[in-house]
């Protein structure tokens, strides 16, 4: 992916391009708004990952600019702001996401990936979610496997659907916590491990491939075996 | 104010003036009509009688029949014709003379060329214009020097009141945040501006005691995490070190940093609840779907540990409020409940709007449940489980930012109530 990385402190710059680089994607580095503006609406990018608290114009600024201009790429915000009012503010002004500093890289890079433009198979129109045998009907509410229907209660179900919608992508627990449920802080009990497992126990029966499966250190992924 | 009423006093005269001027002239029309109807029956000898007799008797008109040529030949005017023009008909001015005022007269052409006039003098109808003009302005001069009186005295005790209102402020700010400013008891605005002052005051104090609290329990009980780590790390570098051992000193490291990070956050969310900024924020809250939500995401948990979750939720309710902080005080006393509660754990949502968790566990001693809902305030027997010990501290002032309270009584085991609003 072309990634934009608008951050004015050197050493999480340093750090986030190198990650990302060695992930294989290229990144762009603008050390203040201005530049950053100026290469965003220069370039075409995937996904913009920019500092919120930045010299010159700031990131909230710069996002407003870029969506005036039309320009509808993904951006994440990353700050050391971490109040819900603040995410909500990044939001309202056109990010996509918002990420608290400090943040576990592989948190950086889960959130870049389920940013980048959906893949052409499930776009958010679509009423049928499909992935191998796996098929989720969001009007009918039926989802099925090959040919046994599964019965979801009503957490389950926001929770496939969402990890449908980000085939084969690795999704952190505060991911989940945050888009699932809504949670803007980490319970002390593992309510995100508990709820997988029993979407896992009614997905994966023994002797089917398994599609839901824990990414050690970082966290889940549904995918096709 | 007298200004006003000198341009109230000039328009007044104006129409005192023509309402007077009208009258005269409908006196002087009513004799002149007199005049013209013996005329025409005694003809023009016979109103030169008429006329005469009436100046012998010196009336309140002044009345005058020239002759074509101008002469005068009943009745008289003084100061001569000066300024009578034969030609004269209807209504008109004449200015005064040596020998007389100015006149308002009308004049009547009578057949063969006569004329007659009649006058009325214009003295008495200046003079009483002039009367009614000039009352007003008198009158508001006079309220003006009287208002300027009152105000003075007005401003004067505004000033005091200013005064006490800065010192006041003074005071605050140089460090004492419980000054308060009394009232008059007279309720008027600068006592309801007073209130509204006094609740400014009772705001920054509120803001600077939450931030003191914060940077207090930084110092105090984050320090030891931290100083563990440190020694830790210090530790490793003093011993030869093996990949193998660094990793998961380094793991461990990265654990207890995340742990700290993780009350700091808490701290922040708890101050800022506690600091009321909050209420600005506030948006009708469905409560009873906020709390089912809970219930349905916690059930599982419960079970997970061999507990039940028996929710009981009054459908229905909502109040202005902070959802994310509500969802939070929730799932933090269910977090409890499940993590310190016995087997059956009892979710109510009742009218009031109060949330209710009750559990059949051990419960909480009667003298240990302010020191619980305290930050980092926890019960010996629960020090080695999971948790910042912050979760009862961030449900109080969920409670406190929206106008209710949190208690701990006594129920099957413990029961929590969450009153709101």
């Amino acid at each position: 992916m072309r990634i934009l990385l608008i951050e004015d402190d050197a050493t999480t710059a340093a750090y986030v391009a190198k990650g990302l680089r060695e992930e294989g994607h290229v990144v762009d580095h603008a050390a203040n708004g201005r530049d950053g503006l100026f290469l965003a609406l220069g370039e075409p990018f995937d996904v913009i990952v920019t500092d919120r608290m930045l010299p010159g114009p700031d990131g909230l600024s710069i996002i407003r600019a870029l969506r005036l201009a039309n320009i509808t790429t993904p951006i994440l915000v990353l700050t050391a702001l971490g109040e819900v009012e603040k995410r909500v503010e990044g939001l309202e002004a056109g990010a996509d996401d918002y990420l608290a500093k400090p943040f576990a890289f592989a948190e950086l890079r889960a959130r870049i990936r389920a940013l980048a433009r959906r893949p052409a198979g499930a776009s958010a129109e679509q009423s049928v979610l499909t992935m191998g045998d796996l098929r989720m009907d969001l009007l009918g509410r039926v989802v099925t496997r090959g040919a046994r229907k599964i019965e979801l209660l009503p957490t389950e179900w926001r929770l496939l659907e969402y990890l449908m919608r980000h085939p084969g992508q690795v999704i952190t627990r505060t991911m989940l916590l945050e888009k699932v449920w809504d949670f803007s802080f980490d319970p002390t009990t593992n309510v995100v491990d508990v709820h997988v497992s029993r979407l896992r126990r009614k997905l994966d029966l023994p002797g089917e491939a398994p599609m839901l499966r824990t990414v050690r250190g970082a966290g889940y992924a549904l995918g096709v075996p | 104010m007298l200004v006003l009423s000198l341009l109230g006093s000039g328009w007044g005269w104006l129409r005192a003036e023509a309402a007077l001027r009208q009258q005269l002239d409908l006196v002087i029309a009513g004799e002149a009509e007199g005049f013209l109807r013996d005329y025409e029956e005694f003809g023009l000898r016979g109103l030169a009688a008429t006329v005469d007799a009436y100046a012998r008797r010196r009336g309140p008109l002044l009345v005058v029949l020239l002759a074509p040529d101008g002469r005068a030949v009943a009745g008289r005017l003084p100061g001569g014709q000066g300024g009578a023009q034969p030609e004269l008909r209807g209504f008109a001015v004449m200015p005064a003379t040596a020998e007389r005022p100015a006149l308002r007269v009308l004049g009547a052409r009578l057949a063969g060329g006569a004329t007659l006039m009649v006058a009325a003098d214009l003295t008495p109808v200046d003079r009483a214009a002039s009367a009614l003009a000039w009352t007003p302005p008198i009158a508001g001069g006079a309220a003006a020097v009287v208002a300027l009186l009152l105000g003075f005295a007005a401003a004067a005790r505004m000033e005091r009141r200013l005064a006490a209102a800065s010192d006041a402020a003074r005071e605050v700010i140089g460090g004492d945040l419980t000054r308060r400013l009394p009232l008059s008891g007279r309720n008027d605005e600068f006592d309801r501006l007073t209130e509204t002052f006094n609740a400014l005051l009772g705001r920054i104090e509120a803001l600077m005691v939450a931030q003191r609290q914060v940077t207090d329990d930084i110092a105090h009980d984050l320090r030891s995490p931290l100083s563990r780590l440190r020694q830790a790390l210090e530790g490793a570098l003093a011993r030869p070190r093996e990949a193998a051992d660094d990793n998961e000193m380094l793991e461990r490291a990265l654990a207890e940093l995340d742990a700290v990070l993780a009350s700091f956050a808490a701290l922040l969310r708890i101050a800022r609840a506690e600091s009321g900024v909050l209420q600005q924020g506030f948006v009708p809250v469905d409560l009873s779907a906020l709390v089912a939500d809970c219930a349905e995401i916690m059930g599982p948990v419960a079970e997970e540990s061999g507990r039940a979750l028996h929710p009981d939720i009054a459908p229905g309710l909502s109040l202005p409020g902070d959802a994310a902080l509500l969802r939070q005080a929730v799932v933090n006393l269910l977090d409890n409940a499940v993590l310190h509660g016995g087997r059956h754990i009892m979710l109510r949502l009742l009218p009031g709007p109060v949330i209710e968790v009750e559990d059949d566990g051990p419960g909480v001693p009667a003298d240990q449940r302010a020191a619980v809902m305290r930050r980092f305030g926890r019960l010996d027997r629960s020090r080695a489980t999971p948790g910042t010990g912050l979760g009862l501290a961030l449900v109080a002032a969920a409670a406190q930012a929206h106008g209710g309270k949190l208690s701990l009584e006594d129920g099957a085991g413990l029961l929590v109530r969450l009153r709101l609003g």
